[in-house]
């Protein structure tokens, strides 16, 4: 799936002994930059997932890591702050000697100001050195694990003292950005515009970790490796799609953050338009990253444009008030820390697309995400159209329709949901779900999904990374919504109580269609 | 909860006491087969081991598990059916566990034919003594697409090796795998990393000595014919290899530490030594090496630790026949002689 020839790949054909190992796992020397390197997402995510990969043998022999960020301290406290975080947060518990002291060794740190050109040129200097004396042989990978309004920034002083992939004699350079990508579609294209300007678009690696969760990659198994879904997967069979990605969590201290934000740029505009794109795509000609993202982009900009006259017609939106969770009171979005008290972000949103294409014309494909919902549960569910006859007489009223249902988290899994024959001497039918699950079919557990996108950028393999015609087309969807909400601020907030099913106006989107949701 | 009965070759009362266990653990009717599961035990002492780790896969692999222990530890059979819930769901798996120390073969071979879930594969672990030489052995491996051994141990040598590669060319539609073989992973991904350099690679092609310390045979055994065959080395006598170029290359093997664990490998070249051997201070690290002209620091790397019920697991979901470790095997059986 690599979409770049790595020097390793080169190399390692011509070394005898890697035949038939899995070396493809490993990516060419490389040194890491982490920008933010001071920031939660650094310690709670990022450097236990480099040590992880590190434990499964994943990094490269000559590997090294930067940390870059504004809080003064020295290598050895940046050391020792991120064997505290990986002692805290790794999955595979504590940092152990001598492994740890090999890792530490590979950790340097540099103090400076996003605006500051003469921290980049320290930066440039440390690179050198790591490519001298730990072999990483000029390639690079920045990670942005900052704040979205300094990435522009980053990417600038980058090219200004050198470090773009333009400047470099050897090596490949590559930048991981986080989400979101602008937050709107005027501020996306502006950045795009900044990055590009010193990346390639191959080079730049858009990081949705919704995609690297194992489940949505099973998603282009289920459908192109099995013959059976296919001749059913289209407006023929299909009644609706209701993709839901619902959490229990609130604002867990970001409000400052999520005021700004909202569920529709923080959830619909990347993660679930991403598993839309998965669910409705064309079959890829093969595995290569472009060749799925290709299929992506074409369903994505085959989305009917809402105009912001429908919005109230197609869409839904809504804000927790206190409630219950498990029993425990929980208090309203509004009494959250660093929320304003009269806020009027949505904390859920649900938005009914439509694909104009052969494949989807005119079936409705409903996307809902919230926070302090009943269950943390997410899935997509493609929903089959009624039996065009009923043999079964009064039994045939209990006919359900079909479901096919992919469980994102928790309980990984397929489920079909079908009518049976309950046993008797009468006809009397009911439906019955058969269920897959991923953890109990194969026993095999998948690695986290920060671990396996960091490796793949390392990699070079852009797969599980979103390209920016996919996002242009996901900010281009939502952007009537956006505007006609900022626009209509809604008074009724909040509408939905902690620990329910959403908000009744997001009911009533599909009453209107004759249907409903499926039980959160 | 199990159900006992007496007569180990009544296949219909066996199937009849699956069903009705089955039905007792309320089943709601999602029931997964990935597999036969046919696990064969004849030793005593290895066959809580075994049942144990068959177990555990069992349970993570809903599947129809088929114990034949011919030790004395059981008569007649034994028939539970177990449940787990997972995502809303019951998954069941089955579970037979026969005495067949009193049958012969033939009925040993019956009897897992009528047994065994139609449609789905089956997968044969035999941790039996004897390979070829046993007719169950061969009756069995016969209708199954895998077969999994482990050469590796105390009560393995050089013979279980030669049996191995025997069986390449008598069952060449069945894939084998041995868990000793599989169990070098790591350490065969570390002896490649030191030759990933180019700066080294040269040297890969002027070995003069290999050097190998283990706690039984099978390991140093498959690492040399791993790197014998890798490297295009013919065998020049028994424990000596001969490079392209026609030089002796001395194999040195050491009984040392566990059985089944490495732990050293060295090879040394004209003018330096490679060298990945077990920390001291951490069985789990391997210390990396090199000395002498291409001299580099050392480093220390994890040893991944794949535990035996992994290994199992691997061999059940890599379904294809793996050519590097046959043509390893066959470098070794032509080394032993």
């Amino acid at each position: 799936m690599a979409t770049e020839v790595t020097a390793r790949s080169q190399g390692g054909a011509a070394n005898p002994l890697r035949a038939g190992l899995d070396s493809a796992r490993i990516s060419d020397p490389c040194t890491i930059v982490f920008f933010g390197a001071s920031g939660d997402l650094t310690k709670r995510m990022l450097m236990p997932a480099m040590y992880n990969l590190r434990l499964g043998d994943v990094l490269p022999t000559s590997f090294a890591i930067v940390g870059f960020s504004r809080s003064e301290k020295s290598h050895y406290d940046f050391r020792e702050e991120m064997k505290e975080a990986i002692d805290e947060f790794s999955r595979t518990g504590p940092a152990k000697d001598p492994l740890w002291s090999d890792f530490a060794d590979r950790l340097h740190y540099i103090q400076g100001s996003f605006d500051d050109a003469d921290s980049f040129r320290e930066l440039k200097r440390q690179l050198d050195e790591n490519d001298e004396k730990l072999g990483t042989e000029g390639n690079r990978l920045y990670y942005l694990a900052t704040p979205p309004s300094v990435f522009a920034k980053v990417v600038q002083q980058l090219a200004a003292v050198g470090l773009g992939p333009k400047d470099q004699a050897k090596g490949w350079s590559r930048v991981v950005v986080e989400k979101p990508f602008g937050t709107d579609l005027d501020s996306a294209r502006a950045l795009q515009t900044e990055v590009i300007k010193v990346f390639d678009e191959k080079q730049v690696y858009r990081i949705d970790h919704y995609l690297g969760k194992e489940p949505v990659q099973d998603i282009m198994a289920l459908r192109f490796a099995n013959v059976m879904f296919e001749p059913i997967w289209n407006r023929l069979y299909v009644d609706c799609v209701q993709i839901t990605a619902a959490e229990t969590v609130g604002v867990e201290g970001r409000g400052g953050y999520y005021e700004h934000a909202g569920a529709l740029r923080d959830m619909i505009q990347n993660h679930v338009i991403n598993l839309l794109a998965l669910v409705a795509m064309e079959p890829p000609i093969s595995p290569h990253a472009d060749h799925i993202r290709d299929e992506k982009f074409k369903v994505l900009s085959a989305l009917r444009p809402i105009s912001e006259d429908q919005v109230p017609r197609v869409t839904a939106r809504g804000q927790y008030g206190p409630g219950l969770l498990e029993g425990k009171p929980v208090p309203g979005y509004r009494e959250e820390e660093s929320v304003d008290p009269n806020s009027t972000t949505e904390t859920y949103s649900c938005v009914k697309f439509f694909i104009d294409n052969w494949r989807w014309a005119d079936v409705p494909f409903y996307l809902r995400s919230g926070k302090r919902l009943a269950r943390k549960h997410s899935e997509i569910a493609v929903k089959f159209r009624g039996i065009p006859h009923r043999i079964f007489g009064e039994a045939g009223d209990q006919i359900e329709t079909n479901t096919l249902v992919m469980k994102i988290q928790p309980d990984e899994g397929v489920s079909i949901r079908f009518n049976a024959k309950v046993p008797g001497p009468k006809m009397h039918i009911r439906g019955v779900t058969m269920d897959f699950n991923y953890g109990t079919g194969f026993g095999v557990v998948s690695a986290p999904a920060y671990e396996r996108l960091i490796a793949d950028a390392m990699r070079g393999d852009a797969t599980l990374f979103t390209r920016w015609d996919a996002v242009e087309c996901a900010w281009e969807a939502v952007m009537p919504i956006l505007s006609r909400w900022q626009a209509t601020q809604s008074v009724d907030f909040p509408n939905y109580l902690a620990g329910s099913q959403g908000p009744q106006s997001a009911d009533a989107l599909l009453v209107a269609d004759s249907r409903e949701w499926r039980r959160i | 909860m199990s159900v006992h009965i007496d007569s180990p070759t009544d296949s219909t009362a066996i199937l009849k006491e699956l069903h009705l266990s089955r039905s007792g653990t309320g089943d709601r009717g999602t029931r997964v087969a990935t597999m036969n599961f046919i696990v064969f035990v004849d030793d005593p002492a290895h066959r809580v081991w075994v049942l144990l780790r068959a177990q555990v896969v069992a349970q993570k692999h809903p599947c129809r598990l088929i114990v034949l222990d011919s030790t004395s530890a059981t008569t007649g059979v034994e028939i539970s059916a177990a449940t787990r819930e997972n995502g809303g769901a019951t998954i069941v798996n089955e579970r037979v566990q026969i005495g067949v120390s009193t049958l012969d073969h033939g009925k040993i071979i019956n009897l897992v034919h009528e047994l065994t879930v139609p449609d789905v594969e089956s997968i044969l672990w035999w941790s039996g003594a004897r390979l070829l030489q046993s007719r169950t052995f061969s009756g069995l491996a016969n209708n199954v697409a895998t077969v999994l051994v482990d050469s590796s141990g105390k009560a393995r040598g050089e013979e279980t090796i030669r049996e191995l590669g025997e069986f390449l060319s008598r069952f060449p539609s069945v894939t084998l795998h041995d868990l000793a073989f599989m169990r070098l992973l790591p350490w065969q991904d570390m002896i490649a990393q030191f030759f990933d350099d180019p700066a080294l690679r040269e040297d890969l092609f002027s070995i003069q000595a290999l050097e190998i310390e283990s706690g039984s045979d099978a390991e140093a055994l498959y690492l040399a014919g791993w790197l014998g065959s890798r490297l295009s080395w013919e065998i020049a006598e028994r424990d000596a290899f001969r490079d392209r170029s026609g030089h002796t290359i001395p194999f040195t093997r050491t009984g040392k530490g566990d059985q089944r664990r490495v732990q050293s490998v060295v090879l040394r070249s004209a003018d330096s030594t490679y060298r990945a051997a077990l920390a001291e201070a951490d069985p789990h690290v391997v210390e990396l090496s090199v000395e002498g002209a291409q001299a580099k620091p050392v480093r220390y790397v994890p040893l991944q630790n794949i535990g035996n019920t992994s290994l199992i697991e691997r061999a059940i979901l890599e379904n294809a026949r793996d050519q590097i470790f046959e043509t390893s095997l066959l470098t070794v059986r032509e080394l032993l002689g």
